[in-house]
């Protein structure tokens, strides 16, 4: 392994995000390059987590856009604020002010609202993380204009004229897979795809966040966990409830796991109503069994 | 190996990837050279990694990836194996042009010629291209029923979206609007701008039965997928026998006659049997989370005579009525008065569908329109 990817896998553990291999090359690649960086995965691999690691790593401000149905450009990109700039022209009516200095003041940066997109190319002093997250959930037509925005690091405000990025930001993307990306926004960008951990990567990422957990019941929750994956599920935990799960059993002062404490907690990592229902008591025991 | 023997094998590399139909242009294969230059290049597994993500091959197409990385990343082989490995990828889009005789009428499957293509990407092995010719159809036909499901389609999947678009006269008052206007008057709020929530594009996934017991119906039924396709905005057109095979690409920006032309070429398999629940499962399995959401209406055009296990069926319709806003099910057996859905499959299938209706002919398409609610 090249030793600038083991120094990012070691940078990003001492901040407690356990990498492997693919992860940690896919983000030195993007630092390097540099390119946006598309990520993908099941939920709650730890998909945000990346941009939240890397913006730690690098020391740098995490700007964070999510995206959703409806998202605009006025609530991603920037907006004037108008009642500010309608209180200027009343106060400014008692003075009778010249009035192409007054539509100058009016439309300057002080009137300007930044929102996440404008704001991550106008940092002065260091570049700034930039995470979209989930753009899947926004619209194509959202998704066009984030690839004009991705390509030049640039925004024209007609009023103002164009802001071009003092550093450009890194950027990382984030998406479910709800719908298909476009093919051009997926060429600007490095693709990870974030699979589920495997055994030892599990129990070193519990151990990792939540240092206080036992070593054993770490790897009896492990096991438990990818065993249950391997079953036929509508929706399969990801690490996110492998966490919320060892954090309720820690609170229940368990140090190990057994069929009553997995029935009573069963709800923190099986989030539907058909698999909590098909896991029958059974196939708790079993699963508990595989994982002693 | 030089950098420049590592920059051909690069696209050497490239070129057999696309050949077995990952998706890769000139931008994944310099940003791969690129990310070369950033690795270890001794170590595999790490040339790998950074392969898979400079190339954007995306998660269903690793296996393959593996493969090939594996033939072609193992030890260093000379450039000029490419030159034979390299096929014209315009070999498989292109349509089928030959006509093969009248005698290839509905039903009369065993006049069309018979294609076996070893290895041909994306296609499983045993699975024959059959080809079938659609000239019986005509232009007014064609015509008419493309005018007809515009409105179907449109009926079928419009909706409203959450975004909130400038409106005249209706809607919510628009408060940024009405203010950045009054700004060109001083300040004064002169008229209170509005905006609605914007009517979205048709979303529509349709997924057609070409089975063989379908065949009197395939012709028509395509054609009206293929209008559907064209009519919708954004629509995503499955054909199933015993493969499922995503047909959408064929009919990107071309006229109805001519998408035919290049479906009866490129589905596999045509007019042989059915597997109707493998095949949804798989739909399941591989395109329900992208292409279904919950504005999209999933349209299924089969006569539910399914000889493989009803509880994949059921599994996979229950799967499908979970995430997308409305199931229709369109059974060309029902233009027959006494029919009855009493197949296996159809059975089946009948809980999770909101709609069954028939479709053996324009009329039947024309009474179904009645049925959507707007």
């Amino acid at each position: 392994m090249r030793p600038e990817i083991r120094a990012t896998q070691d940078a990003m553990e001492r901040h407690g995000y356990v990498a492997d291999s693919a992860i940690a090359t896919a983000v030195y690649l993007a630092r390097t390059m540099p390119k946006p960086l598309l990520v993908e995965g099941d939920a709650g691999v730890g998909k945000t987590e990346v941009a939240k690691v890397l913006a730690q790593m690098l020391g740098a401000e995490l700007i964070r856009l999510q995206c959703y149905e409806g998202l605009d450009v006025n609530t991603a990109l920037y907006e004037w604020n108008y009642p500010h700039q309608l209180l200027r022209l009343k106060i400014s009516e008692r003075d009778a002010a010249d009035p192409a200095a007054l539509e100058r003041t009016i439309f300057g940066r002080e009137f300007l609202l930044e929102r996440p997109l404008l704001r991550a190319i106008t940092r002065p002093d260091a570049p700034p993380v930039l995470l979209i997250d989930e753009i899947d959930r926004a619209d194509d037509g959202f998704e066009a204009f984030l690839l004009e925005v991705l390509s030049d690091f640039q925004v024209t405000i007609p009023e103002l004229g164009t802001l071009r990025a003092e550093h450009v930001p890194y950027v990382v993307l984030t998406s479910n897979r709800t719908r298909e990306i476009g093919d051009a926004l997926r060429r600007r960008c490095l693709y990870l795809y974030i699979e589920h951990p495997t055994l030892e990567k599990e129990v070193r990422i519990i151990r990792a966040r939540l240092p206080g957990v036992d070593a054993r019941l770490a790897g009896q929750i492990a096991r438990f966990m990818q065993s249950l994956r391997r079953r036929r599920l509508a929706r399969a935990p990801g690490v996110a409830e492998t966490l919320d799960w060892t954090r309720a059993l820690i609170s229940l002062h368990l140090d190990h796991l057994d069929a009553e404490a997995v029935e009573a907690t069963l709800g923190c990592i099986l989030k539907d109503a058909g698999d909590l229902r098909a896991l029958g008591e059974a196939d708790r025991a079993e699963l508990v069994a595989e994982s002693a | 190996m030089t950098e420049r023997g590592l920059v051909a094998h690069l696209a050497a590399f490239g070129g057999a990837l696309r050949e077995r139909g990952v998706a890769i242009g000139l931008g994944e294969e310099v940003d791969a050279a690129a990310a070369l230059t950033l690795v270890d290049l001794l170590d595999r597994d790490e040339v790998s990694t950074a392969l898979k993500c400079a190339l954007k091959v995306r998660r269903e197409h690793w296996p393959l990836f593996d493969e090939l990385f594996v033939r072609w990343w193992s030890e260093c082989r000379p450039s000029p194996h490419v030159e034979h490995h390299t096929r014209p990828a315009t070999d498989r889009t292109l349509p089928r042009a030959s006509g093969k005789g009248g005698g290839a009428s509905p039903g009369g499957v065993e006049g069309a010629g018979r294609e076996v293509a070893a290895g041909e990407p994306g296609y499983s092995a045993e699975a024959m291209l059959r080809k079938k010719p659609f000239e019986e159809m005509s232009q007014e036909e064609i015509a008419a029923m493309e005018r007809l499901l515009a409105r179907l389609s449109r009926r079928l999947a419009t909706r409203r979206s959450r975004r909130l678009v400038p409106s005249r006269g209706r809607g919510l008052p628009d408060l940024r609007r009405s203010l950045r206007r009054a700004v060109g008057t001083g300040g004064e709020l002169l008229a209170l701008a509005r905006r609605e929530r914007a009517i979205e594009q048709a979303r529509l996934v349709v997924l057609c039965d070409t089975s063989g017991s379908m065949d009197a119906h395939a012709r028509f039924l395509l054609a009206f997928i293929l209008s559907l396709g064209s009519a919708a905005h954004r629509a995503e057109l499955f054909a199933f026998n015993t493969t499922l095979t995503r047909i959408t690409p064929f009919l990107a920006g071309a006229r109805v006659e001519l998408s035919l032309d290049r479906l009866s070429a490129g589905v596999p398999d045509w007019s042989g049997g059915t597997r109707i629940g493998e095949c949804l499962a798989a739909f399941v399995g591989q395109h329900l989370d992208r292409v279904v959401r919950r504005s999209t209406t999933v349209v299924i055009l089969s006569d539910g005579l399914d000889r493989g296990d009803p509880a994949v069926l059921a599994e996979a319709m229950r799967a499908i009525r979970a995430r997308a806003r409305t199931v229709v099910w369109l059974n060309p057996l029902m233009g027959d008065a006494r029919y009855r859905p009493l197949a296996r499959g159809m059975e089946v299938a009948l809980p999770f569908v909101d709609h069954l209706a028939p479709a053996h002919n324009l009329e039947s398409l024309e009474h179904f329109l009645t049925l959507v609610p707007a």
